[in-house]
C-alpha cells in the first residue's frame, strides 16, 4: 500500500498535465454517457408519467377510434357505465382554443416532429367524478362548482402568471367563431393534469364545454376506473377486450399509457443518436486513457527498468499500473458524474424545446450513475491493459541503458500484421452488416473500435515513408532546419504513432460528424422548401374550412393556395403489425401550383402521378417508410380507414420528415371520404410574381385575422426558425467534433513536450554548433507539422469509409435513407484544421525548448 | 563458502545474421566477503558477465549458482525474488527514482517486497551513517551532487541484506575525489560487515580496493591477480599496471603468478 502510493501519488505530483488528460478522457466519457442517459430516462418517465396522471388512476381510456372524430354520443358512457366491473366512466370533452386578446401575438409553434398545437386545451370535465381519475391540486381559489351550466374556468397557475390572469377576473376565449367569458374560479398546480399541453390547460364544466362549442351531448373521452379486483394483469386485458367488443369498431379501448406511445416512439430516432454520441464519447475517452498510459510506459521505461532491477516482478509492475486506472476511473468517474448531471440539466432543456414537454424534474436516478461510473472505472482498467502489461514486459537492462537504440517493442515492429488482420475483417464485416437488428448498434461500435485500431497498428511501419514523402514539404515550409524535425519522425515510431493515431481519430470523427450532419441538412433543406412551400404559411388553433381557403383566395395579390391536413391513422405493415403514422392531405389540383414533391424514385410521368393522387385510393409514400417496408412505386399499402383496412397504391416515393418520415401523402377527397375529417391545418400560399411577400402578409393579416384567428408566416422566416433548431439539435454533434480535435491536440503537446525533454541535450548541441532559436522552434513544429499532415490525411480516409458505412447502418436501422454530402471545403478544412491543431499545440513546447539555455542543455543529466 | 559459482559462461548477442560473442565460456567464482574486481577493455564482456550472474539476462549457455541456487531452472518471477533479496545493484549512473526522496529510493526493495519497515531502521541508519547521509535522507536526487547519488544507491543495494554486491563502474560518472570515497566505503563493507562485492571497472586504482582482479578479453578471463591485504595500495596499484601492461604485449590467456596465493586476501 506504501509502495502503491509512493509510486503513484508522487509520479501523479511530477506530471500533473498527463494525469489530468487522462482523467479529462474518463470524465468526458462518463459525464457524456451519464448526460445522455439521464435525459432519455428524463423525457420517457415524462411522457409516460404525463399520460398516467393525465388519466390519473384510471385503468382504461375509450377514445374515438380517429383522432379528429366530432366526439361521441353520451349514451356511450352509460353504456360502459353499466358494465358489472365498472365503478365509474368518466367523460371529458377536448378542446382547444386561444385567450382572444392573445390571437393577435400567435406565433406558429415549432417542435422537433412537425409543428405543434399551441393554443389553450380545455377540458370539459363533469366536476364531481373528473376529481376520481384526475389529480388538480388547488395553489388557489377552488375547484369547479357543481353547477354543470357556470360558466366558470380553472386554469394551470404557471398559465395564468404567465397570461396575467387572476383568480376572480374573467378570461376571453374564441369558441365557434364567437368570444366567451369565463370567469377563472381557482388555478392548479402544474401536476397531474396540469401537466396536459405543458400547462397550457383548464377545466370547464362538460355542459358548458358543450354548449360553447355546439357539441351537445358528445363527449371525446370516456376514463374508466375499475373494480380492484380486475385493475391489472390478464383480468384487464380480459376487460378492455370485452369491453372493445361492446363498443364497436368506432371506438378504441385502451391503456392510459398508450396514449404516450407515439411521442415516446418519435423520441427514439433522436435517441438512437444520442447513443451514438455516448458510444463516440467512451470511445474517444477510452483512447485518451490508452495514449496517455502509453506515454506514461514509454517515459518511464528508465524508472521502471529499475524497479525490476531491484527485484520488482513483472506482476507487480503492471498492477501498479492498473492501481493507477483505477485511480484514475474513480476520480474521473465521481467528477465525471457531477459534470454529468449538470450537462444532463442542459440536455433536457434542449430536449424539452424540442418535444414541447416540461422536462424540468430531471431523473438522476441510481441505476444510470452506478451504470455510468461502473463504465468509466472499466474503461479506464481496459483502456491501460495493453501500456500496464507492455510496462511488466520491460527488461531489467532497460534502466542500464542510458539512451541510444532501445530495441522497439513487437507491436510497433510486427504491428502491421495483426493490424493489416483487422482492418481486413472490420471492413468485410462492415460491408456485410450480417448483425441482427437489435445488437446492430453495439455490434457495429466494436468493429469501428477494431478498424481504428487496426489502423492505429499500420502507422508505425508506414512512418518512414510518410517521412520520404512529406520532407520536401517540410524542408520547402520550414527550411533546412525543417528537414531535420521530419528526420526526427522516425526515432520515436512508438510516440509518433501514438500521437498520430490520436490525430486519426481526432479526424476522423470529425468527418463523421461533418458528413453526417451536412447529408442530413442538405435532405432537409430539400423537404422543407417543398414541404413548407410557396411564400406564405397560414396556420391557426383551429380547424380552417372551406370558407377561409375561398377568403385567402380572394386577397389580392395572392396567385394560389392549398391546404395540408395531418392526422393520424394506423399503417398495416406487411408483416402484419400496426403503426401509427401521419396522414397527410393535399389538394394535388392546387398543391401543384404551390409547390412540389420531392422524388426519390424517379418518377417518368410527375404529371400522371399526381393525377392519380387525385383520382383517390392512391398515397405517396415517404422515402423512409418506403426503405422500412421494402415498399416501391406501383406496389401497395394497407391503412386502416372509417371504413376497414384499405388498400392504397403508392404512385411514388417522396422525400417527406414531417413526424420523423412517418408519414403518407393522399388525396384531400380521400381524407373525406375514407378517413372523415375535414378542415385544414394549414394553407401555403403563393404570391403573385413581382408581388411584395410582406405587403401580401399584411393585406392577409387584416382581412381575416380577427375572424379566424390566423398565424401567418412568411416561409422566408419560417425556414430561417426551422434551420435554428436544426442548428440547435445538431450543435453538441458539434461539440463532439471538437472534443475529438482536443483529443489530438493534447496528444501531440504531450509528445513534442516529451521529445524535447528528451532531446535536451542534442538541443543544446545544436545551439552550441550555431542553430538559433529560430531554428530551433522550426525544427520541433516542422516535426509536428507532418503528424499534423498524417493523421489529417488517415483521418479523412476513415472518415469518409466510416461515414458511408453509417449512413448505410442508419438506412437499415431508421429507414433515413440520405444523399451522402461531403462538401470539397469540408475535406481541405480536414486536413488544415489538423495542421493547424499540430502547430499549435507544439508551439509552446518548441518555444521552451529554444529558451533553454546552451549549459544547462549540455549539463543535463 | 561459495557465495557465487559460474561455469562456461557463453553470451551471443545476434545482431541480424552475424553474431557477437560477448562472453565464451568463463568459469568464475566468489567465495563469501570476499570483494573481487573485474578488469578489461572496453567490450571485452565485463557488463555482461555482471548481468548474467545477477539474473538480469540469460546466458546462453553454462550455468549461474548464487546462495547455492541454480538460475537456470528458475522462471522470470522466481529469478526476481532471488534478485530481490539475495542480489544488490550499483550502477554508474545511480538509477533513482527521480520523485522519491533518498530514503525512500534506499527503502524502495523492501516496499516491493511488502516488508514492514520497522525492523530495517537500524539498518537503516547504520548504513546512513556509515555513507555519511543522515542529514540528507530527505532529498530528492536532483538536490544531490553525483557522488551523493550513488551512495544513496549504494545503501539502497545493501538495505536487504544482500548475499552479493554487484557494481557496474560505481565511481565512472564521478570525479577521482569522489570515486575514492566510494571505493573506501566498499573496502569497509567488506571489512566490517564481510559483504561479498563484485565490481567492473577500468581504472586500475578503484581495481586496487579489491582482494583479487580478474582479467576479461573478448569474453573469456585471461589472468587472475590475488592482491595481499596487508600490502601497501601503492604496491598492489603497481601489481595491477604492470598486469595490463603485460597483457597489452602478451595476449596469451594465463593465470598470474600470484594465483597459488591465498584465495581470500583480506585480514
Ligand atoms: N544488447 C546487445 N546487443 C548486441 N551486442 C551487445 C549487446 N550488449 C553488448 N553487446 C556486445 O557485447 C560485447 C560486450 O559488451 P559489454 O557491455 O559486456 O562490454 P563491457 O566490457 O562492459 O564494455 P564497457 O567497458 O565499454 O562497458 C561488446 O562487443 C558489445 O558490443
Ligand atoms: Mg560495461
Amino acid at each position: 500500500m506504501r509502495l502503491t502510493r509512493l509510486l503513484i501519488l508522487r509520479s501523479l505530483r511530477a506530471r500533473p498535465t498527463r494525469w489530468l488528460l487522462s482523467a479529462f478522457g474518463i470524465v468526458l466519457g462518463v459525464s457524456t454517457i451519464l448526460a445522455i442517459g439521464i435525459t432519455n430516462r428524463t423525457a420517457l418517465l415524462s411522457i409516460t408519467r404525463l399520460f398516467e396522471t393525465t388519466s390519473g388512476r384510471a385503468s382504461l381510456v375509450i377514445v374515438a377510434q380517429d383522432a379528429d372524430a366530432k366526439g361521441f354520443p353520451e349514451t356511450l358512457l352509460r353504456r360502459v357505465a353499466d358494465h358489472p366491473e365498472v365503478d365509474n366512466a368518466v367523460p371529458t370533452l377536448q378542446l382547444f382554443t386561444v385567450l382572444a386578446d392573445q390571437v393577435s401575438t400567435g406565433e406558429i409553434g415549432l417542435d422537433f416532429f412537425g409543428t405543434s398545437t399551441g393554443g389553450l386545451l380545455l377540458y370539459g370535465v363533469d366536476a364531481q367524478r373528473d376529481i376520481l381519475v384526475r389529480d388538480y391540486q388547488i395553489t388557489a381559489g377552488r375547484f369547479l362548482a357543481e353547477d354543470p351550466h357556470a360558466y366558470e374556468v380553472v386554469l394551470v397557475q404557471s398559465f395564468a402568471e404567465d397570461n396575467d390572469i387572476a383568480v376572480g377576473r374573467s378570461i376571453q376565449v374564441v369558441a365557434g367563431g364567437a368570444v366567451e367569458s369565463l370567469r377563472v374560479v381557482g388555478l392548479i398546480a402544474k401536476e397531474g393534469a396540469g401537466q396536459l399541453n405543458n400547462g397550457a390547460f383548464g377545466a370547464i364544466p362538460l355542459v358548458t364545454a358543450q354548449r360553447l362549442y355546439d357539441r351537445d351531448g358528445k363527449v371525446d373521452q370516456i376514463d374508466l376506473v375499475v373494480k380492484s379486483s380486475s385493475a391489472s394483469g390478464p383480468r384487464l386485458a380480459r376487460l378492455k377486450d370485452e369491453l372493445q367488443a361492446h363498443v364497436g369498431a368506432d371506438y378504441a379501448v385502451v391503456y392510459p399509457a398508450a396514449q404516450g406511445q407515439r411521442m415516446t416512439q418519435m423520441l427514439g430516432n433522436y435517441q438512437i443518436g444520442l447513443n451514438f454520441l455516448s458510444g463516440i464519447a467512451l470511445f474517444v475517452g477510452a483512447f485518451l486513457i490508452f495514449n496517455s498510459f502509453s506515454m506514461n510506459v514509454v517515459e518511464r521505461t528508465h524508472e521502471y527498468g529499475t524497479l525490476r532491477t531491484i527485484g520488482m516482478t513483472r506482476s507487480q509492475v503492471t498492477r501498479q499500473v492498473l492501481i493507477e486506472a483505477v485511480g484514475l476511473g474513480v476520480v474521473g468517474s465521481g467528477v465525471g458524474t457531477g459534470l454529468g448531471i449538470l450537462l444532463a440539466r442542459g440536455l433536457t432543456s434542449a430536449m424539452a424545446l424540442m418535444i414541447n414537454q416540461d422536462l424540468s424534474r430531471v431523473e438522476v436516478q441510481a441505476d444510470i450513475v452506478v451504470f455510468g461510473s461502473a463504465i468509466g472505472i472499466l474503461v479506464a482498467v481496459i483502456a491501460a491493459v495493453v501500456p500496464a502489461v507492455q510496462a511488466g514486459r520491460i527488461s531489467p537492462l532497460e534502466a542500464l541503458r542510458v539512451r541510444g537504440a532501445r530495441r522497439e517493442g513487437w507491436i510497433i515492429r510486427k504491428g502491421w500484421l495483426p493490424g493489416s488482420v483487422l482492418l481486413a475483417i472490420s471492413t468485410a464485416v462492415l460491408v456485410a452488416n450480417p448483425f441482427p437488428y437489435d445488437v446492430q448498434f453495439r455490434a457495429g461500435s466494436l468493429v469501428v473500435f477494431a478498424s481504428f485500431a487496426g489502423g492505429a497498428l499500420m502507422i508505425p511501419v508506414t512512418v518512414a515513408a510518410w517521412e520520404r514523402l512529406l520532407r520536401p514539404a517540410a524542408g520547402w515550409l520550414y527550411g533546412g532546419s525543417g528537414r531535420l524535425g521530419s528526420a526526427n519522425l522516425q526515432r520515436a515510431r512508438a510516440r509518433t504513432t501514438l500521437t498520430v493515431a490520436a490525430l486519426m481519430i481526432g479526424v476522423a470523427m470529425m468527418v463523421i460528424v461533418w458528413a453526417m450532419t451536412d447529408s442530413f441538412k442538405g435532405d432537409l433543406d430539400v423537404w422543407l422548401q417543398g414541404y413548407v412551400g410557396g411564400d406564405l404559411y397560414v396556420t391557426s388553433s383551429l380547424p380552417m374550412g372551406k370558407e377561409v381557403w375561398k377568403r385567402l383566395e380572394a386577397v389580392p395579390g395572392v396567385a394560389a393556395v392549398t391546404p395540408v391536413r395531418y392526422f393520424e391513422v394506423d399503417w398495416v405493415k406487411p408483416e402484419g403489425d400496426v403503426e401509427k403514422i401521419t396522414f397527410m392531405a393535399v389538394d394535388p389540383a392546387s398543391h401543384a401550383q404551390v409547390t412540389s414533391f420531392v422524388y426519390t424514385e424517379a418518377v417518368p410521368d410527375e404529371v400522371g402521378a399526381l393525377r392519380q393522387l387525385a383520382g383517390g385510393d392512391t398515397v405517396f409514400l415517404s422515402s423512409v417508410l418506403a426503405e422500412r417496408a421494402g415498399v416501391h412505386a406501383g406496389d401497395e399499402i394497407t391503412l386502416v380507414t372509417r371504413t376497414g383496412r384499405r388498400r392504397f397504391a403508392v404512385a411514388a416515393v417522396v422525400l417527406d420528415y414531417y413526424n420523423q418520415g412517418l408519414v403518407v401523402e393522399g388525396s384531400w377527397s380521400d381524407m373525406g371520404r375514407h378517413f372523415r375529417q375535414s378542415g385544414a391545418n394549414a394553407f401555403m400560399v403563393k404570391v403573385e410574381p413581382q408581388t411584395d411577400v410582406a405587403q401580401v402578409q399584411e393585406r392577409i393579416e387584416r382581412t381575416s385575422r380577427s375572424r379566424d384567428q390566423l398565424i401567418i408566416a412568411s416561409n422566408a422566416s419560417l425556414l430561417e426558425r426551422v434551420n435554428g433548431l436544426m442548428r440547435q439539435a445538431f450543435g453538441m454533434f458539434d461539440v463532439l467534433a471538437l472534443i475529438s480535435m482536443l483529443v489530438g491536440f493534447f496528444g501531440i503537446t504531450n509528445t513534442i513536450a516529451m521529445n524535447v525533454s528528451e532531446r535536451t541535450r542534442e538541443i543544446g548541441m545544436l545551439r552550441c554548433v550555431g542553430m538559433t532559436r529560430l531554428q530551433i522552434v522550426a525544427m520541433i513544429l516542422a516535426e509536428a507539422a507532418l503528424m499534423g499532415t498524417i493523421g489529417g490525411l488517415l483521418g479523412l480516409v476513415f472518415g469518409v469509409v466510416l461515414s458511408r458505412v453509417f449512413m448505410l447502418a442508419m438506412t437499415a436501422m431508421s429507414g433515413y435513407r440520405l444523399t451522402y454530402i461531403l462538401a470539397m471545403y469540408r475535406v481541405v478544412a480536414a486536413v488544415v484544421v489538423s495542421i493547424f491543431v499540430s502547430q499549435l499545440a507544439a508551439l509552446f513546447p518548441a518555444l521552451r525548448a529554444a529558451r533553454s539555455r546552451i549549459l544547462d542543455a549540455i549539463h543535463y543529466e | 563458502m561459495r557465495v557465487l559459482d559460474a561455469s562456461r559462461l557463453t553470451k551471443a548477442y545476434r545482431m541480424g545474421e552475424r553474431s557477437v560473442m560477448a562472453l565464451a565460456g568463463v568459469d568464475f567464482g566468489v567465495e563469501k566477503g570476499e570483494f573481487v574486481a573485474i578488469m578489461g577493455p572496453s567490450g571485452s564482456g565485463k557488463s555482461t558477465l555482471l548481468h548474467l550472474i545477477g539474473g538480469l539476462d540469460r546466458p546462453s549457455g553454462g550455468t549461474v549458482a548464487l546462495a547455492g541456487q541454480a538460475l537456470e531452472p528458475l522462471n522470470d518471477t522466481a529469478i526476481t525474488l532471488l534478485r530481490r533479496r539475495n542480489i544488490g545493484f550499483v550502477f554508474q549512473f545511480y538509477n533513482l527514482l527521480p520523485t522519491l526522496t533518498a530514503e525512500e529510493n534506499i527503502c524502495l526493495p523492501l516496499l516491493i517486497d511488502g516488508k514492514d519497515l520497522q525492523p530495517y531502521q537500524e539498518r537503516l541508519e547504520r548504513l546512513l551513517g556509515l555513507v555519511g547521509l543522515e542529514d540528507r535522507r530527505h532529498h530528492k536526487p536532483e538536490q544531490l551532487s553525483g557522488g551523493e547519488q550513488q551512495r544513496v544507491a549504494l545503501v539502497r543495494a545493501l538495505i536487504t541484506e544482500p548475499a552479493i554486491l554487484l557494481a557496474d563502474e560505481p565511481t565512472g560518472n564521478l570525479d577521482s575525489r569522489t570515486g575514492l570515497v566510494i571505493m573506501d566505503l566498499l573496502r569497509r563493507l567488506c571489512d566490517e560487515l564481510d559483504q561479498t562485492i563484485v565490481l567492473v571497472t577500468h581504472d586500475p586504482r578503484t581495481a586496487s580496493y579489491a582482494d583479487r582482479v580478474v582479467f576479461l578479453r573478448d569474453g573469456q578471463i585471461i589472468r587472475e591477480l590475488h592482491l595481499v591485504g596487508e600490502e601497501p595500495a601503492g604496491q598492489s596499484l603497481g601489481r595491477i599496471i604492470e598486469t595490463m601492461q603485460a597483457l597489452e604485449t602478451d595476449p596469451g590467456p594465463t593465470v598470474s603468478a600470484a594465483a597459488d596465493l591465498p584465495a581470500n586476501g583480506s585480514p
